[in-house]
């Protein structure tokens, strides 16, 4: 029997009560540490489960899947995911091969950052597609998430930005070895995340595009330990973002829509870092 | 006896039009080092008496002993032409009005084509070549390849025939007979000449012409030696006719009647070829009564030639007479020197064309506009074409040539490997040079800097440089273009010291042995061995020996030598391979095919390459190869290292965020294309076809990580689902012997699986050429058993030509091939066995 179990956002103590009941009788406990983090060591785990945890990496999850299943087939296996389990989108890969083995699965859900991120004050039902924001290395910029937020800006809705973790990943050149090096872990934070959006900008103002999604004025929400006790946010523009500093990680960056519901601009207010200015922009309305 | 300090030597580099840049070339035995010799004699560095016994250039022991030279050698040497020669040069970028002095800076270098990589790396630094060949032998294997790689470098040719005295004295030809075999000489050097460039070329004639004076005759031996300008000169009185005139009726179809003073076009009956009546006859006259003691007869000829012997000479007779009198009427110095300050060309002359071929960068950026015009103002370019071992163990000397600006002691500059891009720091270095130096043959002198288009060496750069780079104080300065070797290191074999306590010290000698020859490759396997890969047995051994002697001071051991193989496929892959990606989100669709015939060459030859324009390449490889045109302009990439002989296209339509992965299938491909499926070696003349790509939704899962192993395993099971083949080595092997002897030679290559494919007689001589392609596999001992089948009267040249594939299929137990991978996956240490499909095709 294969659980996969949402652990919420916070500290160890958000995981719901079903599944904590599930957990303190399963044999083996894998903690999937990749996709996520929560703001507490697995060891902070251990203690409260009563249980040992294996800390699951990419590779026991990616290539490793075997192993896990192969488990789960006599034994009791919990797979505890940061948030909601199907945020990552891995991990429908792990259902499909359960299925495919004959392992039973259940999932308890829990709080993502998809539903959490409400607490910006920005409605749930003005966002448009979810993308994530990778960490540029030499040789590989992409930046294909501007379409997409361009097409979400289009259409009015506001766009929630992921930003890159790398827990252990290997470093490029190790991907060629056989021996792997992991490069030192790294949360991207929203500053570093609005200087590659902008640095966007420029490139397409360079190549002489006209009609930009956004710009440098353009409102953003800076979200930083969502669900944790000292969760912050900010609501600012993208220049000012840069500037920002969140603390630790987690963070999100939300690029909002060209024009705010009243509601949602009283309620983002109070995270505005300059309430003036904030008014003044979210008056105005930007030209699309 | 020196006749030039360094202080004189400095003013002569500023001279820039009246500098020789030149290297001397030949064929093994041909007697390079020896002719060398006589022109050194000539500039003065050592007597001249001892010209022709010592070899000044081999600077070795193990060269003395085994009479080849192994390493290339530079030489600065000073030589003034006369008042009335200095109007044989016409054009006035070729010499300093004022001036009648010429720097020569000369490069000997090696023979045997196992240490063909000395040879390209003394090309480069020069302009000019003297092509040097044994009139007996003729053109041989070795002397196509250098004077190819020197075309395709755009080096000017001058021909030297060598040892005529064994024409004269051992073949006894006749005259008319020996004008023949010159005149075929002649022509098959200007026959290559002619396949690798033409006369429109940038160059203008590069063709070479006794009439003009561009073939020199003579014996490095005897230490004597001539042009046409030489007798012409000394008839141009009698006949009252211009020495240039009167070239050109001194060599070929062109004939004089003593009786009735007329010349001719055509033989007639009573007069005589002008060649062999005024330049022949009276050497062999010389010739005659010395070596048969005709004593009146020869004090009266030496008086009519104006030869007045020391008095210390007048007791000899024979040879030694011979000699001293050859030397005396024709010093092959004098000739040769004036061959090659009116024949080749100064820097100046030079740089204007090469250029082009020498620079990586846009042709119209300061550095490239230095080097045109060999500019001692504009910024500093120079090319590290080696390194010299210097008296200090472990550390070199750089050596190359100035082709921009200056180089002085003290001064920072960049100093860049090959593997720098403009832009990154990867490969750059930016240190202050220790010390500048000339560099002239065993001796070293320090010098204060050296201007462009000179020959010096670097003291503190090889620290920064494996074996080559360029150095520059131009920021923006791209690579000069790294040498391409016409040998590949294909053999190679393990070492390990005696005492495994000594492996550091090992390790610390193959780093200096990788430094201090220009081809030889140290590689570390993932097994934690040693690999050696050399051009041959005998690069091989000399590298072992010094290796053990001088880099390394250890007793080695080696294991047998073993080639590098190639894996290939014969087959389109039987199905369309799929791979997913460690997050399943990722799909690559892909075949793999054979490249068509021809096409792994024009790639190895440059005639197809990643820096074509791609318009221009696709319509080439629509033409020649039938590629579908939309096809062909999507080559994504080369492979390995971004030129080998693999390439990997974009069959794909219309995949969105195709281009944000595509770096991480470039990196893939290159990995796969290093390290091929069967056996880990290098792929060869394999073409891959991305067909389809299904990509996560977020960038951020479709990343290196994902895409990069992903393409490797797509690429693996493209290659096992087309037939993989293993590709081996095979050598040109040119074996001269009597005819006596070629039974012999038949016997030895039948069981070595080689075949004969050219057999003739050399003309004039009782020597017989055999050509056959010999695997590289089956030349270990070679010579050695050839040696002893043909009572020591066979001696081959094997030179690197072509890869070709090893009969059977590689997966089948039992096959040739089967056990080559299995034997190469062990000494890699991979795991036995074969590799398993099903762990790189995944299902749909």
């Amino acid at each position: 029997m294969l659980y996969v179990i949402g652990l919420g956002l916070g500290d160890a103590k958000d995981v719901t009560v079903k599944g904590f009941e599930i957990i303190r009788k399963c044999d083996r406990v894998y903690l999937e540490a990749y996709t996520s983090v929560l703001t507490v060591g697995h060891e902070t785990l251990e203690k409260f489960y009563g249980r040992p945890v294996i800390v699951a990496d990419r590779e026991l999850v990616e290539s490793g899947a075997d192993e896990i299943l192969a488990e789960a087939e006599v034994k009791k296996v919990a797979f505890l995911v940061v948030g909601d389990p199907f945020g990552a989108t891995t991990h429908t890969d792990l259902v499909l091969r359960a299925r495919e083995k004959g392992v039973q699965v259940q999932v308890v859900h829990n709080a993502s950052i998809l539903n959490a991120v409400g607490c910006c004050g920005l409605q749930l039902y003005s966002y448009g597609e979810v993308v994530s924001i990778p960490y540029w290395i030499e040789n590989w910029e992409p930046d294909s998430f501007y379409d997409k937020i361009a097409t979400n800006r289009e259409r009015g809705l506001h766009t929630l930005c992921l930003l890159d973790i790398k827990v252990k990943e290997p470093t490029l050149e190790s991907i060629l070895k056989r021996k792997k090096d992991y490069m030192p872990p790294r949360f991207m934070s929203v500053a570093e995340a609005a200087d590659q959006l902008l640095k966007i900008v420029e490139r397409k103002i360079e190549a002489g595009e006209k009609g930009l999604a956004f710009t440098g004025d353009s409102l953003a929400v800076g979200l930083a330990r969502v669900g944790a006790d000292d969760q912050r946010i900010v609501a600012c523009s993208l220049r000012e973002m840069i500037e920002a500093d969140l603390g630790p990680p987690l963070h999100c960056l939300v690029v909002t829509g060209p024009i705010l519901h009243p509601l949602e601009a009283e309620y983002l207010l109070q995270y505005a870092t300059d309430k003036e200015k904030f008014e003044e922009m979210t008056k105005q309305k930007e030209s699309p | 006896m020196v006749n030039f300090t360094v202080d004189e030597i400095r003013g002569m580099m500023d001279k820039k039009k009246n500098i020789r840049n030149m290297s001397v070339i030949a064929h093994v035995d041909h007697g390079k080092s020896t002719l060398t010799d006589s022109l050194v004699s000539k500039a003065g560095i050592i007597a001249g008496a001892k010209a022709g016994e010592t070899r000044f250039t081999d600077t070795r022991k193990d060269e003395q002993e085994r009479c080849i030279t192994i390493k290339s050698t530079a030489i600065s040497m000073y030589f003034e032409l006369d008042e009335k020669d200095c109007v044989f040069i016409t054009n006035p970028d070729q010499r300093d009005k004022e001036e009648k002095g010429f720097l020569i800076n000369l490069i000997d270098s090696p023979g045997h084509v196992d240490f063909s990589s000395e040879v390209t790396a003394a090309l480069r630094v020069t302009d000019g070549a003297l092509v040097v060949v044994d009139c007996v032998s003729g053109v041989c294997v070795q002397t196509e390849t250098v004077l190819r790689q020197a075309i395709a470098e755009r080096i000017k040719p001058v021909l030297f025939m060598n040892k005529m005295d064994r024409a004269l004295l051992e073949l006894q030809l006749e005259s008319e007979d020996l004008y023949q075999t010159f005149q075929r000489i002649v022509e098959n050097v200007n026959v290559i000449i002619a396949t690798y460039s033409d006369d429109d070329g940038p160059m203008g004639e590069v063709r070479v012409d006794p009439s003009k004076g561009s073939v020199g005759f003579g014996s490095g031996l005897h230490g004597w030696a001539f042009t046409l300008k030489q007798f012409s000169e000394m008839y141009a009185e009698k006949f009252k006719i211009d020495v240039v005139k009167l070239m050109n009726r001194l060599w070929g179809e062109s004939f004089f009647n003593p009786k009735t003073k007329k010349w001719s076009k055509q033989k007639e009956a009573d007069n005589k070829r002008s060649f062999c009546m005024y330049v022949l006859d009276p050497i062999y006259k010389v010739f005659d009564c010395i070596m048969n003691y005709k004593k009146d007869e020869a004090e009266s000829l030496l008086q009519k030639l104006g030869i007045t012997l020391k008095p210390e000479d007048k007791d000899k007779d024979g040879k030694a007479l011979l000699k001293v009198v050859m030397r005396t009427w024709l010093p092959a110095g004098e000739a040769l020197l004036q061959m090659i300050a009116i024949h080749l060309p100064s820097p100046v002359v030079a740089q204007k064309y090469r250029m082009e071929m020498l620079y990586e960068g846009p042709h119209d950026d300061e550095a490239a506009l230095g080097i045109k015009n060999c500019d001692p103002n504009a910024p500093l370019m120079m090319y590290v074409s080696k390194m010299v071992p210097t008296s200090d163990k472990g550390r070199f000397y750089a050596f190359g040539r100035v082709f921009s600006g200056k180089v002085c002691t003290g001064m920072k500059a960049r100093i860049m490997g090959p593997n720098f891009t403009p832009g990154k720091k990867e490969d750059l270095y930016e240190k202050a040079i220790q010390r500048t130096i000339l560099m002239m043959g065993r001796y070293v002198e320090a010098i204060e800097d050296v201007p462009s288009g000179n020959i010096c060496g670097l003291v503190g750069v090889d620290q920064f440089l494996v074996k080559t780079g360029t150095i520059t104080t131009f920021k923006d300065a791209h690579n000069m273009k790294v040498m391409k070797f016409s040998v590949s290191p294909v053999v190679r074999v393990a070492v390990e010291p005696k005492n495994p306590a000594d492996l550091p010290k090992l390790v610390e000698g193959l780093k200096r042995l990788a430094k201090s020859d220009p081809m030889v490759q140290c590689i570390i396997e993932e097994s934690g061995e040693h690999i050696i890969a050399g051009a041959g047995e005998l690069h091989l051994e000399i590298c072992l020996k010094d290796l053990e002697d001088d880099h390394a001071c250890i007793p080695i051991k080696k294991s047998d030598p073993v080639v590098s193989y190639r894996e290939t496929v014969s087959e389109e892959s039987d199905q369309m391979c799929l791979s997913k990606s460690p997050n399943k989100h990722n799909r690559l669709f892909m075949k793999a095919q054979p490249m068509p015939d021809g096409l792994a060459e024009d790639i190895d030859n440059g005639d197809v390459n990643p820096r074509d324009d791609f318009k221009v390449r696709a319509r080439y490889l629509c033409d020649k190869y039938d590629y579908d045109i939309t096809e062909a302009r999507k080559i994504w990439c080369f492979g390995p290292d971004g030129t080998g002989p693999n390439i990997l296209l974009d069959c794909t339509k219309g995949v969105q965020y195709l281009n944000e992965i595509k770096d991480s299938v470039v990196a893939g491909f290159q990995w796969a294309a290093k390290e091929g499926v069967l056996s880990e070696e290098n792929l060869r003349g394999v073409r891959f076809n991305i067909y389809d790509v299904t990509l996560h939704a977020d960038a951020i899962h479709r990343g290196g990580g994902q895409i990069i192993p992903t393409t490797r395993r797509c690429l693996y099971a493209c290659l096992l689902t087309a037939a993989p083949r293993l590709m081996e080595p095979v050598y040109l092997c040119e074996i001269q012997c009597p005819e006596v002897a070629v039974g012999g030679i038949y016997g030895v290559l039948n069981r070595r699986r080689g075949h004969v494919f050219e057999e003739l007689q050399v003309a004039g001589t009782p020597m017989f050429v055999v050509k056959a392609y010999l695997p590289v596999n089956e030349s270990f001992g070679f010579t050695a058993d050839l040696r002893s089948n043909t009572g020591g009267q066979a001696f081959p040249q094997c030179v690197f030509d072509h890869w070709q594939i090893l009969p059977g299929d590689p997966t089948e137990s039992g096959t040739r091939p089967f056990q080559v991978v299995q034997d190469t996956r062990k000494r890699k240490g991979l795991k036995e066995g074969l590799p398993d499909l099903t762990s790189y095709l995944d299902k749909l």
